[in-house]
């Protein structure tokens, strides 16, 4: 055998290979995924969409028809336009928040923590997640109303007033926050891991201090991760459902929750799936637009 | 003046000692090379020049000025790493640009900067590029011009040239030696190739295991390397353990070979023959000449030189380079033949355990 025999196959690896080969693959191989997201997802989709098209009779319920009477109601109806715009903002204030808390933390983590130390506190971190939606809100609900845990340790250093957390913006923002940060440290930290730490390194002996370091070189790099988490956030915090009905109480109103009301106890179909549709549609635009913005920015490098 | 001046540096991580208590002065406008297999310690050193790691214990000066607590930013040296650790989200001209910056140098003088540091390493056309637009010669350069621009007191190298393909590492080797001496700047090259520490280096500092094994100018540490360990780090494959005495080198198995000038050491230790010492006889050779007799366990050529690893009756296997037929060297030898492998009585090194 002579040495070009030998050494060809290895040296290029992705020559074509002479023998005829039947490829079954990457079609096929996609049919199960496909299947259930066009039954389990596109078709509901597409049912509620016709949904929120339909009218609604109070005594026949859902009636046939082909009407923008939802949609309408919707934007000449005060309270749910407010119940968007507090859904908004609360998402906008906890995605804030653990965008600020996270960052620090995310790189700390990939930087100055041994590969032991941060699987352990990875999975601390990854604890809140593990426990049922519920439980956990239920465990703030403790700590947080006016004889909760949270009061009774105020009590003990002499604080004496109301605490009136619970049933509160407040209360509904601790709540997503201890959600949705372990997502935003966990898409950060794998960020900061992906950027090489020599880039840091010759930023500083270019003579850039810490700050210098993270703005003009650490964080453009982190962007398009930054953006993951933060739309990753947003959307969770959008879409809440048992932290604002179990923190924010009766009076307090976003939107996932008022979905659930209309199409569970009004049994108003149509307007329920009208809802939903205008919660899903703006946070798309919003995500879409705000990736599409940053990304326009730094694609000259991220392609 | 910007000599610079390592005393009693030493790193501890735990109990683990990554660097032993290492002093060292290069003088201003010096290149040296510290050489040495990977976790010897030599990265860590640099790292420690470079202020990127703390010292356990020392101090380390620059022209005079002790640096030893000093933040890398404020130790205005020009560093290249081994995957050069360009910005790859500025241009070429704006990564040269960004130590500029940080000295809050003119716009104007900035631009005037970053062309001629551009143009001294011959890419003066690619400014407007990204880095990864570029061949790995040439981020190698722009990492070079990034390091120089800012006029650094001392030059870091750290493996510069081992992403390199082997025609571009010989030709970067001649270029980075040329710009550190037109531009006589003060520099500490890290590499694990000898031939590159050799090629480049006014002193080379071997290192093993966080302590220096040698410290001299490249020819005097390849002609007299100190230890066994040295010894095989620069290329000498053949140890012969034994004992000097009065008569000679006498080897484990009490044969007895011929010494002449070698000096410096008695009892025992080893005796270092370079494969290009040793030759090779098909016919017996008289008995107190310097010879083995053995048979060829495998020949690997190399171009203008064969190879062979031949198992000698006295134990230790020994590698002969001879040259290759093509250039008027003798006919190969097939595996299995029964050799004579001899040396004259000045070749060789002896050489301490450490």
């Amino acid at each position: 055998m002579s040495m070009s025999d030998n050494v060809a196959p290895l040296a290029r690896p992705c020559a074509p290979d002479p023998r005829p080969r039947r490829r079954i693959g990457r079609p096929v191989l996609t049919a199960p995924a496909l299947l259930v997201v066009t039954i389990g997802l596109l078709t509901p989709l597409a049912l509620m969409l016709r949904n929120s098209f339909n009218r609604f009779d109070p005594t026949e319920l859902m009636i046939s028809a082909f009407t923008a009477e939802n949609y309408v109601k919707f934007f000449t109806d005060a309270f749910y336009q407010e119940v968007l715009l507090r859904t908004l903002g609360i998402s906008a204030l906890s995605t804030a928040i653990c965008l600020s808390a996270g960052v620090p933390v995310a790189y700390f983590l990939a930087r100055h923590v041994s590969a032991l130390a941060k699987r352990i506190l990875l999975i601390v971190i990854l604890v809140p997640l593990l426990i049922g939606n519920a439980v956990r809100t239920s465990a703030w609900m403790l700590i947080l109303n006016d004889r909760g845990v949270l009061a009774s340790v105020l009590g003990y250093f002499g604080y004496e007033g109301q605490l009136g957390i619970m049933y509160s913006a407040t209360a509904v923002t601790i709540g997503l926050v201890s959600v949705l940060l372990p997502f935003m440290i966990i898409t950060l930290n794998s960020v900061f891991e992906a950027i090489d730490a020599n880039l840091e390194e010759a930023g500083s002996s270019l003579g850039a201090g810490h700050l210098t370091v993270m703005r003009r070189i650490v964080l453009p790099l982190a962007l398009p991760g930054i953006l993951a988490g933060t739309v990753l956030c947003f959307i969770l915090s959008m879409n809440a459902y048992a932290t604002p009905v179990l923190l924010g109480g009766p009076t307090f109103h976003m939107m996932a929750p008022t979905v659930y009301q209309q199409v569970a106890k009004a049994m108003n179909w149509p307007f329920g799936s009208a809802l939903a549709f205008i919660l899903m549609s703006v946070t798309l635009i919003l995500t879409v637009g705000v990736s599409a913005l940053v990304q326009r920015k730094y694609r000259r490098w991220s392609e | 003046m910007s000599e610079v001046i390592l005393q009693d540096v030493a790193k501890h991580y735990g109990d683990f000692v990554a660097v032993e208590n290492m002093s060292l002065r290069i003088a201003d406008g010096e290149l040296v090379a510290l050489l040495g297999p990977s976790g010897c310690g030599k990265t860590t050193t640099l790292r420690m020049i470079a202020g990127f790691v703390d010292a356990t214990n020392g101090r380390i000066s620059v022209g005079g000025r002790d640096v030893t607590g000093l933040p890398p930013s404020r130790r205005n040296m020009g560093i290249v790493f081994q995957n050069y650790a360009l910005f790859p989200h500025m241009t070429v001209a704006e990564n040269v640009a960004f130590g500029l910056e940080m000295r809050k140098v003119s716009k104007v003088d900035a631009v005037k900067r970053v062309d001629e540091a551009l143009a001294r390493v011959r890419l003066d056309q690619y400014g407007d590029r990204l880095p990864k637009q570029l061949s790995g010669g040439q981020q190698q350069r722009v990492a070079l011009a990034r390091a120089l621009v800012i006029e650094p007191e001392v030059l870091l190298l750290d493996e510069p040239l081992s992403n390199l393909d082997a025609a571009l590492r010989h030709q970067m080797k001649i270029e980075i030696r040329q710009l550190q001496q037109s531009l006589g700047l003060t520099t500490v090259f890290v590499t694990h190739d000898q031939d590159e520490a050799m090629s480049t280096a006014d002193r080379m500092v071997l290192m093993y295991k966080g302590k220096v094994e040698q410290v001299g100018p490249p020819a005097e540490v390849f002609g007299r390397p100190r230890s066994a360990f040295a010894a095989g780090f620069l290329g000498i494959p053949n140890l012969l353990a034994g004992q000097v005495t009065a008569e000679g080198f006498v080897l484990e198995s009490g044969m007895r070979l011929a010494l002449s000038g070698q000096g410096g050491l008695a009892g025992r230790c080893f005796l270092a023959l370079r494969p290009e010492e040793i030759a090779l006889a098909t016919d017996p050779l008289p008995p107190d000449s310097n010879a083995l007799p053995g048979k060829v366990l495998i020949m690997t050529y190399h171009g203008s030189s064969v190879e062979y690893q031949i198992a000698t009756e006295a134990g230790p296997v020994l590698s002969a380079r001879v040259r290759a037929p093509g250039l008027g060297g003798q006919p190969v030898l097939p595996g299995g033949t029964s050799v004579w492998v001899h040396w004259p009585a000045t070749a060789g090194v002896l050489v301490n355990e450490h």
